[in-house]
């Protein structure tokens, strides 16, 4: 009987599957339909109130308000969780707020899903930086370089590089500097200013050949350029090139007159030449004049510099006596008549005096006027 | 022989053969197995519309609660003092009156509902229930309510299945198992995981793996899967930040997330097991105002500084991953999480337990992690792993779904390296919860409510009784199917037993009685080899692992069955009868 009963059952619906399967599937269909209208509806709102929220995000973060900006984009999040530029936006925001953790977390959030994004990259780099986590900033950095970027992309690469050479100068990696400037200055814009940021990093990173060749690419455009003249004359003086440094700081003086460390440093330059016995192409007379003013210079200094004075000379001199001593005992022969009889003393007097300022700036401190003159020039003519 | 038997040798024969099959006449057996095939498949094909439909009225159910929030709560993330205490209130009044008089059956989160639907009331839920559910948990969601919609999706979804069911005017069994197909497509549009929606209704609501529903299980979760998909978005629930387990060793710190997930675990389902029956028993006026006052205190909590723990919390959820907390804050936060919880679902106000179990686990987790990288700065574990992590851990510790609680994790976050800190954390939390909380809180909340429904925890760790702990050995003589009638019978003594297994070649038992030998030697039959005379009497037989009820199935039917070898079928291991099942039965039940 119950076996009956069920077979009953079977057949009232197995007689109307057909019917019922298409009944299903067009309720189904005007279901779908339904739905489909509703959500039209919840999604255009969603996407009205996130629009909302950014643009009021927007204005406070460019007005600096970054507490309210996180609040809002926050809440633009709430309507387009996956929505990019909010994320984005939202970690901008937390980094001006310093919540440099939270807004780690947005950005590799959105690095996951874009790696290659230049704005991300260059965020993370500076959030690394902040961290002293160097080879994080730096993935970040070189992956910034070669990212997509919107607008000019050239531009912006350009920058994320500048930035990250600003970041190896400081924490000294300058040979890593160095090889991102030169990198750098084979892409430049037929720009002056551009040259003379580039040399002027150059310059930092310790490479003055290469900054003197930024400078002057600059003067090529520019010829009146004072930054770059100054620059040029800057990195000539620190390549012992005073000559050529005496021209360039002079005309960066004369282009700009207020420019007051380039005006010292065309003293010292001015006072380098005017000092140097060693230079071609000057009279005996003047040579021995220069001795003799350089020997009077050196006894002066030993005097500001009792200190100094007690040393002796290198070792590898084989100085038996103190400074002092040398310079007293060589003082009689360092005259007009005492050097012509005998010209040797020409660079025994400019050796001692070369001793006696590298001696008393090792112990009292940096020179200043003559001295600092004597000391450069005899760093140029170290190991001759 | 024109088709009667002439002899009790052939009558013997006819009814062994004759006993395996039904006594229906031959044209309706084919027609009934024809027709069970076609309902199966049927069946199929409903399930994947009650996937559709059970997607279509998640999706509804969520923008339903987006609504709610939006209008009831503000635009805003940030909300005003008035809304905070108000909404949650007022909803709560509306709620109560709703529940009380037009959907009486929508208060709670829906599992165990569904589940007394499986297993009292023959599939059926009232499809009133799906309409409360959706009105009064969107609500009560969307005002700020601490709870969640996946339960009551679950229950929507078992609802919608149970009605389409209904005027499909399907089998009683079908109609039981209806109940879970919806509830899987329910569960898996709203979580956006249909593996842990199947894995969460077999463990919670089936109780046990079945391969008849568990394709149309499948199939639900994920046609309701697609469709929600197809209008909110593939998305995952959460956007996970890297994880990574950089040394094996960092196990020990998810385990330490695994103690206090345990722990947090059984305070927090011991606070509803011990607030519920209190607040149930409170005069019948005061349950207009239960998930009012529930809301006030949530708004409170929220006006204090915690906003956070107002309505599922998802979006903290997101911020606890991505470290947007400290860590005190973060284990604050779970604190509260939980007396909100505690608040909105002991008042009995409608709304799943899932997203707050999700909530509290993340915070907790975070908070670990920030505690743990404060004395351990060197841990490489991200505040987001150990949020996920510890989603898992309150899924195993509260809810008690270990395997759901493993896969959901690694169907959250798409990242199966986190499967072993997952694995670790959950173990430790389940075990803890399960020692200090014997019962599951779905078994309490259904016992509390007067049900004994059979608890999935206690099923998998009952005794099982197998056949060998009833077989006997086999001492007695065993007959080759080879020998002769004559040569069988010259064997046997008077000490012999009455009825004699027969080893069949190549493979096979049979079984004769002493009393039949001697007929079918008087018939003249002596000469005649066992196999020819015994020929369609097959004895099925056992394998000592099988489960006892097996043999049950063969005992009454066939005197002796063999318990064989499973590697040897023609080695016997034992023997068993019917008095041999029942009395072990009967010494277990005296055990």
């Amino acid at each position: 009987m119950a076996a009956s009963e069920k077979e009953t059952g079977l057949r009232y619906y197995l007689k109307r599957e057909p019917l019922i399967l298409a009944a299903l599937s067009a309720l189904a269909v005007l279901a779908f339909l339904g739905v489909s209208g509703l959500s039209r509806i919840y999604h255009a709102q969603q996407a009205a109130l996130g629009n909302r929220w950014f643009t009021r995000g927007e204005a406070d973060l460019k007005a600096h308000r970054y507490e309210l900006a996180v609040n809002e984009f926050r809440t633009a999040l709430l309507y387009s969780r996956d929505n990019y530029t909010y994320q984005f936006e939202l970690a901008e925001a937390l980094v001006g707020l310093k919540r440099t953790n939270e807004a780690y977390a947005y950005l590799i959030n959105l690095w996951e899903q874009e790696p290659e994004n230049g704005l991300v990259n260059l965020e993370l780099a500076r959030i690394a930086v902040q961290r002293g986590e160097t080879e994080e900033a730096l993935r970040h950095y070189h992956n910034a370089i070669y990212a997509i970027w919107p607008g000019d992309h050239e531009v912006q690469r350009q920058n994320a590089r500048l930035e990250l050479i600003e970041y190896l100068l400081s924490i000294n990696a300058k040979t890593r500097a160095q090889a991102e400037l030169i990198a750098l200055a084979e892409n430049l814009a037929d720009d002056p200013s551009q040259h003379v940021r580039v040399g002027d990093l150059f310059g930092q990173a310790q490479d003055y050949e290469h900054a003197l060749a930024e400078y002057r690419l600059s003067l090529k455009l520019d010829r009146h350029n004072p930054a770059a003249l100054a620059g040029a004359g800057r990195a000539a003086f620190l390549l012992g090139r005073y000559d050529l440094a005496q021209r360039y700081l002079e005309a960066a003086v004369a282009a700009n007159p207020d420019d007051t460390p380039s005006a010292d440093l065309l003293k010292t330059t001015e006072l380098v030449l005017k000092m140097d016995p060693f230079r071609r192409r000057i009279s005996v007379a003047e040579r021995h004049r220069m001795v003799i003013e350089a020997f009077a210079a050196a006894g002066e200094r030993l005097k500001s510099c009792p200190a100094a004075g007690n040393l002796r000379g290198p070792v590898s001199s084989g100085a038996q006596e103190s400074l002092t001593e040398n310079w007293v005992k060589m003082k009689p022969e360092i005259t007009v008549q005492g050097l012509r009889r005998n010209p040797d003393f020409v660079e025994a007097a400019m050796n001692l005096v070369f001793d006696i300022e590298r001696q008393a700036s090792a112990a009292c401190g940096p020179p200043t006027g003559i001295d600092i003159a004597l000391l450069l020039i005899s760093k140029l003519h170290e190991g001759n | 022989m024109d088709g009667a038997p002439n002899s009790q040798t052939e009558i013997l024969v006819e009814t062994a053969q004759a006993e395996p099959v039904t006594s229906l006449p031959r044209w309706s057996r084919g027609a009934l197995l024809r027709s069970v095939f076609r309902e199966e498949r049927l069946f199929l094909v409903l399930s994947v519309f009650i996937g559709i439909f059970s997607g279509l009225a998640v999706v509804c159910f969520r923008f339903a609660i987006d609504w709610c929030r939006i209008y009831l709560l503000g635009s805003g993330f940030t909300l005003s003092t008035t809304r905070m205490l108000l909404a949650p209130s007022l909803a709560g009044l509306i709620i109560a009156v709703l529940v009380i008089h037009v959907f009486p059956l929508a208060r709670g989160s829906g599992v165990n509902q569904t589940k007394a639907a499986l297993y009292i009331y023959n599939g059926y839920i009232p499809l009133r229930t799906a309409i409360g559910k959706f009105i009064t948990a969107a609500l009560a969601i969307g005002s700020g309510h601490s709870l969640g919609p996946e339960d009551p999706s679950l229950q929507i979804g078992a609802s919608l299945a149970s009605a389409l069911g209904r005027r499909m005017k399907l089998s009683r069994d079908r109609m039981r198992l209806i109940a879970p197909v919806g509830a899987a497509a329910g569960l898996a549009a709203a979580f956006n995981a249909p593996i842990s929606a199947v894995l969460f209704v077999i463990e919670e609501v089936i109780g046990r793996w079945t391969a008849g529903i568990l394709g149309s299980v499948v199939l639900s979760a994920v046609s309701s899967v697609v469709v929600m998909r197809w209008f909110l978005g593939s998305e995952s629930m959460f956007r996970i930040p890297p994880v990574q387990l950089e040394r094996p060793s960092e196990l020990i710190a998810y385990s330490i997330l695994g103690v206090v997930g345990g722990f947090a675990s059984v305070a927090f389902s011991s606070g509803i097991a011990t607030l519920r029956p209190p607040c149930k028993a409170l005069p019948r006026w005061t349950q207009y105002f239960q998930p009012a006052v529930a809301g006030l205190l949530i708004g409170i909590i929220a006006l204090l500084g915690a906003p956070q723990v107002m309505g599922a919390g998802y979006v903290y959820i997101d911020e606890a991953m991505h470290g947007q907390f400290t860590w005190q804050m973060l284990a604050i936060l779970a604190g509260l999480k939980i007396v909100a919880t505690l608040l909105s679902f002991v008042t009995g106000t409608p709304g799943g337990m899932f997203a707050p179990t999700l909530f509290i686990g993340a915070m907790l987790g975070a908070a670990v992690c920030g505690a743990e990288h404060a004395l351990l700065p060197h841990l490489s574990g991200s505040p987001g792993t150990y949020a996920l992590v510890g989603m898992g851990v309150l899924f195993a510790g509260f809810l008690r779904a270990p395997m759901t609680s493993v896969f959901m994790v690694l169907e959250v976050s798409g990242n199966y390296s986190i499967i072993l800190p997952v694995m670790v954390a959950n173990t430790f939390s389940y075990l803890i919860s399960r020692g200090l909380q014997p019962i599951p809180i779905f078994d309490v909340l259904t016992r509390q409510d007067g049900l004994d429904l059979p608890s999935t925890e206690e099923q998998r760790e009952e005794g099982v009784l197998r056949v060998e702990d009833a077989m006997r050995p086999a001492s007695d003589p065993v007959l080759d199917a080879e020998e002769t009638l004559e040569h069988a019978v010259q064997g046997l003594d008077e000490k012999s037993p009455d009825v004699l297994l027969v080893r069949q070649n190549p493979t096979g038992w049979s079984i004769v009685t002493k009393q039949e030998l001697e007929i079918m030697i008087k018939e003249g039959k002596g000469g005649e080899i066992l196999s020819s005379v015994l020929a369609g009497r097959q004895v099925p037989y056992l394998h000592p692992d099988h489960p006892l009820e097996m043999a049950l199935r063969y005992v009454d039917r066939w005197a002796l069955v063999p318990v064989v070898n499973r590697a040897d079928f023609r080695k016997l291991e034992g023997l068993v009868s019917e008095h041999d099942v029942l009395a072990r039965y009967r010494d277990f039940g005296e055990g």
